[in-house]
């Protein structure tokens, strides 16, 4: 009765295939497919209005799918959704808080919703609490907690089953800068602890730094999937690597020029009077390496050799461009 | 059935544990039912359930007064001597009906917002990725509800009991009206929460929930009231004694869904016919027909809509979002 798909789901914790959402006349998500690997950091990164959160309440089985077929651990999200809830542990991009409960008692509800026995959960609570450092406000309102604690608070409860997956929907989004970090190291820990994390943001910065696999999604298509560094070839073909030289400018260029890979050698402007040409470079790192010793083997005088390394927000704002208004 | 799936699912998964950190145990319906925990933590907690129940007992002791002022009075004037049963009785009907008002309006607005509620504060969606089934949820919300209305009607015991001191009343009258307020509060109570599964605010399902509430305990019986005029215009023409018993019955079945009617029909039969269950009744025309005490067919009548309004909860509930 119950399918349970054997294929590639060793290798992949969330698979969805074409899937689609559609709202009346609007397509939310439009024939989507995603892999997310097992232990993976997974940024689910787009604009607002993208299809994010519509992708992720079809994998938490909050709503149906229109067409397409997903699965979380191997099971289907349409056909054995108990399965997956207990595989999942899920944080909306609001904080679901009750306003007459106590931060022990929140944790303790939601434990006792997902089944655990009354005799674990003190244990486990604790636990919990300590895990996001709010040990300290355990006997206090859910209210009285600030944005960032209901946040880590939020965060805590989506582990309170021991799910295998964590589906976070902008986990950092309104918060200061400090509660950022603070999230971002909890991730960061959760992904230690062997949970595969699948989150979205529409902010790549929060991504960039803590993530092993990128997903840009734009108006409910899927832009580009890999890892970082597949999507940073994917869409960056060429390594920007500027050089400033004392002297011998011309000497340089030349050389640079009938190096295998190099495409364009240009002048740029000079800087605090010292001469400075751009590469265009399409190479692996020792590549790279390889252009600065031939300008060291002539002897000609490089002072600063830098590699533009266009950051994932250029990375994303070139796939997301023109697309979004 | 969702068991066996469980089950083969375990079996035939390709990467399921079952003896994982915890032990996953199917929660016990009621004695372990997180929701009721967690509503009765919140709702007993600081002062608000003592103020309701202290605004409660005021609002009945008030009420009591002013009846045994009235009863006492009326008693006296009438027969020169007081006739001390017919205190007791008026007195204890008195604070039956105060209840049953009380009971009607404070019963749908702990439910009404039962499960809007969990939607306005966020926290539907989280509930419903949790193991945790519509049926327990919906239950929760109705026992925690039923059990603090349990609370004002014991609590209101002592009031009632008042009317012990005059006579006129026994413990089968207290045990059937309290049969009769739980079953109205049980029944309110669902219609609650079916509003409140429904509507997407509180409030709209309040209203909903009130309208509903306010129709059965005063709507109907005015409606009653006319088409028995009617009727009993109708009736003066003469009829058969078969139509005669039909008319009887189809009165005592719509009587039987308003609690006020029933309440004291129960009493009349009790006092006039000294039973609780059936008794048999003779028409103008001589011709006997058996018909129970209306305490029956109501609970009966009330039990199976608070069933069917659980069972649809539960469906509205089961629905994916379109």
């Amino acid at each position: 009765m119950i399918e349970s798909r054997n294929m590639s789901s060793e290798e992949y914790v969330i698979e969805t295939f074409g899937l689609v959402k559609r709202y009346g006349k609007v397509l939310a998500v439009d024939d989507l497919s995603l892999q997310v690997p097992r232990g993976a950091v997974y940024g689910f990164v787009g604009p607002n209005g993208a299809g994010k959160t519509t992708t992720m309440r079809i994998l938490t089985t909050l709503i149906s799918p229109t067409a397409g077929e997903s699965y979380v651990t191997g099971y289907s999200v349409t056909e054995s959704p108990r399965e997956v809830r207990r595989a999942i542990g899920y944080m909306p991009d609001f904080f679901g808080v009750y306003d007459d409960m106590k931060v022990w008692e929140y944790l303790d509800f939601f434990a006792a919703c997902y089944e655990i026995p009354e005799r674990e959960r003190p244990a486990l609570v604790d636990d919990l609490l300590a895990l996001v450092d709010l040990t300290h406000r355990r006997d206090d309102m859910v209210e009285k907690l600030s944005r960032g604690m209901k946040q880590r608070l939020s965060l805590a409860r989506t582990l309170a089953h021991d799910p295998k997956v964590l589906i976070l929907d902008e986990p950092a989004s309104g918060l200061d800068p400090r509660a950022r970090i603070e999230i971002r190291e909890l991730l960061v820990e959760m992904a230690h602890m062997g949970k595969t994390i699948f989150f979205s943001s529409h902010i790549l910065a929060d991504v960039a730094e803590i993530c092993t696999h990128l997903g840009i999604i734009e108006t409910g298509k899927m832009v580009a999937q890999g890892t970082v560094e597949e999507i940073r070839r994917q869409l960056i073909p060429t390594r920007e690597i500027t050089i400033t030289l004392l002297d011998r400018v011309d000497e340089a260029k030349e050389a640079l020029a009938h190096i295998e890979g190099v495409t364009t050698v240009e002048n740029m402007p000079d800087e605090h009077g010292r001469k400075r040409i751009q590469v265009s470079f399409s190479g692996d790192d020792e590549g790279v390496s390889g252009l600065l010793q031939a300008l060291s083997s002539r002897g000609i005088p490089v002072v600063n050799f830098t590699e533009e390394t266009d950051d994932l927000e250029t990375v994303f704002m070139r796939a997301t461009k023109g697309i979004v208004s | 059935m969702e068991e066996q799936a469980t089950q083969t699912t375990i079996e035939t998964a390709p990467e399921h544990k079952p003896d994982r950190k915890f032990r996953y145990m199917p929660p016990q319906l009621v004695t372990d039912n997180p929701v009721i925990l967690k509503e009765l933590r919140g709702r007993m907690r600081g002062a608000r359930a003592f103020n309701v129940l202290t605004i409660y007992l005021f609002l009945l002791g008030t009420f009591t007064s002013l009846i045994y002022v009235a009863a006492s009075e009326s008693a006296v004037s009438i027969g020169g001597q007081a006739n001390v049963g017919e205190i007791g009785r008026t007195l204890f009907g008195g604070v039956v009906a105060i209840e049953m008002v009380l009971v009607s309006f404070i019963a749908p607005a702990f439910t009404s917002g039962a499960i809007s509620g969990e939607r306005e504060h966020q926290t539907y969606d989280l509930l419903r990725t949790t193991l945790l089934p519509s049926h327990s949820l919906v239950l929760g919300k109705l026992l925690s509800s039923m059990l603090y209305v349990v609370l004002l009607l014991t609590a209101a015991i002592p009031l009632q009991s008042i009317a012990f001191f005059f006579g006129g009343v026994a413990e089968t009258e207290l045990i059937l009206s309290f049969v009769i307020l739980l079953a109205t509060a049980l029944l309110f109570s669902t219609i609650g929460i079916y509003f409140s599964t429904r509507a997407r605010r509180t409030l709209s399902a309040s209203v909903l929930t009130y309208s509903v509430a306010t129709f059965i305990t005063f709507g109907l019986p005015i409606i009653i009231g006319s088409v028995m005029i009617a009727l009993g215009l109708w009736y003066n023409g003469g009829q058969s004694s078969g139509a005669q018993k039909v008319l009887l019955y189809v009165i005592g079945g719509v009587l039987c869904t308003n609690p006020a009617a029933t309440a004291l029909l129960t009493q009349y039969v009790l006092l006039n016919q000294r039973t609780i269950g059936a008794f048999s009744y003779t028409l103008t025309n001589g011709q006997q027909v058996t018909l129970i005490s209306p305490w029956i067919p109501f609970t009966i009548i009330y039990l199976a809509l608070t069933a069917v309004f659980f069972v649809l909860s539960i469906r509205r509930m089961g629905k994916l979002e379109e």
